[in-house]
């Protein structure tokens, strides 16, 4: 088995309204997988279509071969918002996770509790929201799953308990055989962990591809101003265009090499890509909505 | 998950059980009152006709003293019981976890949502029979003398409306249909406040309705007699013209459903035109004359145990009925 995911016109309705349309997806074994997209994009509702707590409308998903249903064994998941039960304590919670899965691993629970210093004996509603994320991931993790799929999970963290709670994502997903999907609207939380990436824009993919494949096949283009090009010709993808009166900018996808010299050629990085891709094709996204400002 | 369940619904059985133990403790603190005024009275070692009269001023004793007070707040905790059931025990269970996102957490384990909310139906379910079980056991056991009091003198007591759901084991059966209702109203609307609401509507519902469908299954007797002076009871007047004439049940320890003067079985009730000559100052011997027919139906109180094994049959249906929809809902429309 090589997709972890695999998704084909996944579509999902609430009543008159799209959350997702056509969707479909190769998510490949073994990877961090980043899913990216503005509010609204239907992020949440593909990961809740992943682990069987939605029914498609139409098309057809399958998670590890198998049509997802809630309570699976093989996939574990951290909600948005990371929900715990706050009357329940940190201790209460592993017993939990420790009750409801055979495959648990209490040793990791444990060790996870103790290295994000959590008081096992406090009650989960007096946690700070970086402790909640923590504990919530220690109790989809302990369950020890194949697939592991996060909702925003650092959506309400503050920059320090950001790179904390992804460097223990991290480090779990170096310790154990595990496929990370994670969701975020800002792509600057993914582009440090992230070996795969799947874009969503209202409701539909955008652009969906390992990490290395995107930044070696995107290119920044500068040159004399030009009223057309034909980026074809090249064997190109223009992905958007900017014109000034003595330059042009454009943004394309190659996957050879770029060896015309009346363009000057740049690297992007993963953010400048996305922001292309959100800009250039996308014109009833607004940009500004589209990647906010980091909190 | 049982573990789960219970450690979820910890606190709310905590306050249950206070609450009952409150009661309880009212109960044991008059248990010797009871008996003793049974025994002041000369109710208790009574023989032969002095009875009735030693039954008639315990009773009366009784509804003086505290004792009959914890009498009246033992039955009205036995009728507010499976709304308080249904609303505090039952529309939270579901409903909460929905309303806070805790059923993503729940449901994100080992668990199928199906078993989930099994283990929730039982668990509460099965506390929820256990409490109304025993109250109805402590009533039924505290009020011994007085009930004793009731049946030496054949009054209508243990089957009529106000008594019979308190005792036996029909509280068992309403305290569970609380639940299930109060589960099954938070599943589907999914706001615990909401639900709580329609619980309480749809349990006191429940009470009335019942009253009205139980003598579809207690088959009540009907009984049609000939009307003779003695059965004559009362006679009432407006302006010296009768205007209603009743009939002494035949009976008088029955649920009495219906007790009319006709002219015919099934026909309209008789209101005169009456001698106005013969029938004063007494009627009675006269509407004998008539040719008049009393036409009862009531549920006598020999009928107690059947009717109340009907009644929790028809409750527990209703109740693993309601639990089935929930547990169809839950898989049919996840959140």
């Amino acid at each position: 088995m090589t997709n972890v995911l695999r998704s084909e016109n996944l579509t999902k309705r609430y009543g008159r309204r799209t959350a997702l349309s056509g969707c479909t997806l190769d998510v490949p074994v073994g990877q961090v997988v980043g899913l990216v997209g503005p509010n609204g994009a239907g992020k949440s509702t593909l990961l809740q279509l992943a682990c069987g707590l939605l029914e498609p409308t139409a098309g057809m998903i399958e998670v590890l071969g198998e049509r997802p249903v809630s309570g699976s064994a093989r996939v574990g998941f951290v909600a948005q918002d990371a929900p715990v039960y706050a009357g329940l304590t940190v201790a209460e919670h592993l017993r939990l996770g420790a009750r409801l899965n055979p495959s648990w691993d209490s040793a990791i629970a444990e060790r996870r509790i103790a290295q994000a210093g959590l008081d096992p004996s406090q009650k989960a509603g007096k946690l700070s929201g970086g402790q909640r994320a923590n504990l919530a991931l220690t109790v989809a993790a302990a369950k020890r799953p194949e697939l592991l799929l996060l909702d925003e999970p650092v959506a309400a963290l503050d920059p320090l308990a950001r790179r904390l709670f992804l460097q223990a994502l991290m480090e779990l997903v170096a310790e154990q055989e595990m496929t990370v999907i994670m969701s975020s609207h800002l792509v600057s939380d993914l582009q440090r962990i992230c070996d795969h990436l799947i874009v969503l824009v209202g409701s539909q993919v955008r652009l969906a591809g390992d990490v290395d494949d995107l930044l070696a096949s995107h290119h920044r283009l500068i040159g004399p101003r030009r009223e057309s090009v034909d980026v074809a010709s090249y064997g190109w993808t223009l992905i958007e265009d900017r014109h000034t009166a003595a330059q042009s900018t454009l943004v394309v996808r190659s996957t050879a090499p770029i060896d015309d010299p009346s363009w000057q050629a740049d690297q992007l990085d993963l953010e400048d890509i996305l922001l292309a891709y959100l800009s250039g094709s996308a014109p009833a996204a607004a940009p500004e909505r589209v990647l906010e400002a980091q909190r | 998950m049982t573990w789960l369940a219970w450690r979820q619904f910890r606190t709310q059985a905590i306050v249950g059980a206070a609450c009952l133990a409150v009661l309880f403790g009212a109960l044991l603190f008059t248990w010797w009152q009871v008996r003793g005024l049974a025994v002041s009275t000369g109710y208790t070692g009574c023989t032969g006709n002095d009875c009735q009269k030693a039954a008639d001023s315990f009773l009366d004793e009784i509804e003086q003293s505290l004792a009959g007070r914890v009498q009246l707040a033992g039955v009205g905790a036995s009728f507010g019981l499976p709304a308080l059931v249904g609303v505090f025990w039952g529309a939270p269970t579901v409903a909460r976890e929905l309303e806070t996102g805790t059923y993503r957490i729940a449901w994100s384990q080992t668990v199928s949502r199906r078993r989930w909310l099994l283990v929730k139906l039982s668990v509460g379910g099965l506390a929820a029979a256990l409490v109304a079980g025993a109250l109805s056991l402590a009533l039924t056991s505290w009020a011994q003398p007085i009930d004793d009091a009731h049946a030496t003198l054949a009054h209508a007591n243990l089957i009529t409306p106000l008594v019979f759901p308190t005792r036996g084991v029909v509280p068992i059966g309403y305290a569970t249909l609380a639940f299930a209702i109060g589960v099954t109203a938070g599943l589907m609307l999914r706001q615990t406040l909401a639900a709580m609401a329609v619980t309480l509507a749809l349990v006191v519902a429940t009470q009335i309705g019942a009253v009205e469908l139980r003598p579809l299954i207690a088959d009540p007797v009907h009984r049609v007699t000939a009307l003779t002076a003695e059965r004559a009871n009362m006679v009432a007047r407006m302006n010296d013209v009768v205007t209603r004439v009743e009939g002494w049940p035949s009976e008088t320890d029955s649920w009495e459903l219906s007790n009319a003067i006709v002219t015919t079985p099934g026909g309209p009730e008789y209101r005169g035109p009456t001698d106005q000559e013969k029938c004063t100052p007494d009627c009675r011997e006269w509407l004998g004359a008539q040719g008049l027919l009393q036409e009862e139906r009531y549920v006598p109180a020999r009928r107690f145990w059947l009717v109340q094994l009907r009644e929790l049959g028809v409750l527990l249906t209703l109740t693993a009925a309601l639990s089935l929809i929930s547990l169809w809902w839950i898989r049919r429309r996840p959140a």
